[in-house]
């Protein structure tokens, strides 16, 4: 499904990936955990195409196509979702309106027509249902004035309209209490099937009791220095990052 | 005479003396030689000088030969409407539908002057040409338009629709309108300009309008002008107490333009709503220069302009707010944002307050920024094109101003006319 080999992006130009190697199957949850400024979130932003993220060497291979060749709205098109760490409120532009845009945008992408507003209301009551997300909040503009575990929320329904391929859930749980964090799981986990695969970005290791990885990778300075087990993610959250370092020291 | 005013007195020089309103005219002539061509030099000016406006001289369209066959009359899909239609400033009376019911005056403005309908010395309300000499040029020179006489008590049951179609190359148009809505009676009216591709001069329009008590005029003005016309317009309204005076103003496009808009409430318990947006592209120039005067207790104001700038494009936004020392429990707001949406282009605005009241509530907000990347970036990591994010943004921002139109077909009509000009899906 996705195949990173000796990733190395930075920012302005400091170096942040220094070399990232990921072999993600279909239909696999991978998680990566790591330290503040590992690398975490850049590693997202340039899965996803944002363009103040060079990357000066390795290649990303999603399903046979280069996805560093593409921009952001085509690697969504071809299936690859972000789930934001930080979701953007955009005052004016209706929830329901961006959502048929880009479902309609995929959809032209794959050769289909635009979808009938019948079909497209209901999947909207399908796919709220599953995160419980109210009308009131799905009617509004994209993310004004939602709270943060709202906001999350929304991220969720908007990947289970756009039904990815791949998708990538950056630190998901921040901000959430128990009660955001079970109802995002519970979205997540209904969305696992053979054909689709996950990254799950987290500091925590309580999100990975709901959402259960197959893997679980140690990113520290721009490099994956660690995989193993679900049981990895346990071990770290026990005894810290350090135990690592020291590992690879 | 400077080289500036042999300019501007050659500009004008094949401009035909108003026929039907010769006082104004008369002491329109007098103010052009007394008053100052705008230039920078001037604070009203300094960002829209006539200097380009004045290089190639105008004249005043002959008599017109009928309505262009390939232009509607009613520019407006589904618009169910009265009209009056002018070409290059004159009515074309045989293109116009307007009403005839009791308490109702709705005839060309030079029918109502040889009808006796506007007394001697009442044949101007703005004094507009008195303070501008464009407001001057405009008096000697006025031509025809709408006058809109409502009875007290009378609601007008459509709107009226006034076409102005500017046609021909250096064509000087001064079309002039006179509204005056008796207490409690209601009136809405549509202004929308044309000019084809290729046309050019100057529009020089006037409307001045009368709100009596308790009355409401709402106006949606609309600016699709192609080719290369300069168009000034002025619109005067004084509100008698307890009105209500909305107007929407959109230049969906025009060469260069400057609108300026005065409001005056003369009657408490008044409401006025000034709301408009402008999105030039191109070399286009768009200023809007407002002023909302509070000169009575218990009146509000609404005001809101919000503008998109494209490629070189040049807009101007100066939003004058008097509260005078009587106006007391005024509740006055005033909003102008701006996208500047390339680096070549660029807006000057200057919302000017001037409070003489102690017990009121005055709120204003000025803000220029360009399309906010992190809102892109979301809208594009769903699937969203570049260029249809910017749109969706774009609709986002001006639909506040756009649903505020009096008349949903007209608010229609500009959304699609813009979606085509911009690329908007």
């Amino acid at each position: 499904m996705l195949t990173i080999k000796n990733l190395h992006a930075q920012v302005e130009d400091t170096p942040i990936l220094k070399g990232l190697n990921l072999e993600i199957g279909p239909g696999e949850v991978h998680a990566i955990m790591g330290p503040n400024g590992s690398g975490k979130s850049t590693l997202a932003s340039v899965l996803a195409g944002r363009e103040d993220y060079e990357v000066t060497a390795g290649s990303v291979d999603f399903d046979g196509t280069d996805l560093l060749d593409l921009d952001a709205s085509d690697r969504a098109r071809e299936g690859l979702f972000l789930a934001f760490q930080y979701p953007v409120e955009i005052p004016g532009v209706s929830n329901l309106n961006f959502m048929k845009a880009a479902i309609n945008a995929k959809r032209e992408h794959q050769g289909l027509e635009a979808i009938s507003a019948k079909d497209f209301l209901a999947l909207v009551k399908e796919k709220s249902a599953l995160v419980e997300l109210s009308g009131r909040l799905r009617d509004r503009s994209v993310n004004e004035g939602f709270s943060g575990g709202e906001k999350k929320r929304n991220e969720i329904f908007q990947m289970a309209m756009l039904e990815p391929k791949f998708a990538v859930l950056d630190e998901t749980d921040s901000g959430l209490d128990i009660d955001a964090l079970r109802i995002v799981s519970e979205g997540v986990n209904a969305m696992r099937d053979a054909g689709r695969s996950f990254l799950v970005i987290t500091h925590y290791q309580r999100l990975l009791d709901h959402i259960v990885p197959d893997h679980v990778h140690v990113l520290s300075d721009g490099q994956i220095v660690k995989s193993g087990p679900k049981e990895l993610a346990l071990e770290l959250e026990a005894k810290g990052y350090d135990w690592v370092k020291e590992e690879i020291a | 005479m400077s080289a500036a005013n042999e300019k501007a007195h050659a500009f004008v020089a094949g401009l035909a003396a108003s026929a039907g309103l010769a006082p104004l005219a008369e002491a329109g002539r007098q103010a052009m030689t007394d008053l100052p061509v705008p230039t920078r030099k001037s604070e009203r000016w300094k960002y829209s000088p006539l200097t380009p406006m004045l290089v190639t001289p105008v004249r005043t369209a002959p008599a017109h030969e009928g309505w262009p066959k390939d232009v509607p009359t009613n520019p407006i899909p589904g618009l169910d409407a009265y009209r009056i239609v002018l070409l290059n400033g004159q009515v074309v009376a045989e293109a116009c539908d307007l009403p005839v019911a009791d308490g109702v005056v709705c005839i060309p403005l030079l029918q109502a002057m040889a009808e006796g309908r506007i007394g001697a010395g009442d044949e101007d309300w703005s004094a507009y040409h008195t303070r501008e000499w464009v407001g001057a040029v405009h008096a000697a020179h006025a031509q025809d338009g709408l006058f809109l006489s409502l009875e007290s008590g009378v609601v007008l049951d459509r709107p009226v629709l006034v076409h102005h179609h500017t046609t021909g190359e250096n064509v000087a148009s001064c079309p002039r309108h006179r509204l005056q809505v008796g207490a409690n009676a209601e009136a809405e009216v549509v202004l929308w300009s044309s000019a084809p591709e290729g046309a050019s001069g100057m529009v020089n329009a006037v409307l001045e309008g009368k709100v009596g008590a308790g009355a409401r005029l709402g106006v949606d003005k609309v600016q699709h002008e192609h080719g290369a016309v300069f168009h000034l317009a002025h619109e005067h309204v004084t509100q008698d107490k307890d009105s209500t005076f909305r107007i929407h103003t959109v230049t969906v496009q025009g060469h260069w333009v400057r609108n300026e808009l005065n409001a005056l409430q003369h009657g408490s318990g008044s409401h006025t709503i000034m709301h408009g947006a402008y999105l030039p592209k191109g070399q286009e120039h768009v200023d809007n220069h407002t002023t909302m005067d509070h000169t009575v207790p218990h009146c509000t104001s609404s005001e809101l302009y919000k503008g998109i700038l494209y490629d070189r494009s040049t807009g101007v936004f100066n939003g004058k707010v008097f509260v005078r020392e009587d106006a007391q429990l005024t509740n006055a707001y005033q909003q102008n944002a701006n996208i500047v949406a390339d680096a070549g282009a660029s807006i000057n605005a200057k919302p000017e307050l001037e409070i003489y009241a102690d017990d009121v509530k005055c709120s204003h907000g000025c803000t220029v920024g360009q399309f906010d990347e992190e809102a892109l970036f979301y809208l594009k990591s769903r699937g969203i094109a570049d260029r249809a994010a910017r749109a969706l943004m774009v609709q986002a921002f001006i639909g506040d101003v756009l649903e505020g139109f009096g008349q949903d077909e007209v608010a229609q009509e500009v959304e699609g006319l813009l979606a085509d000009r911009h690329g908007w899906m």
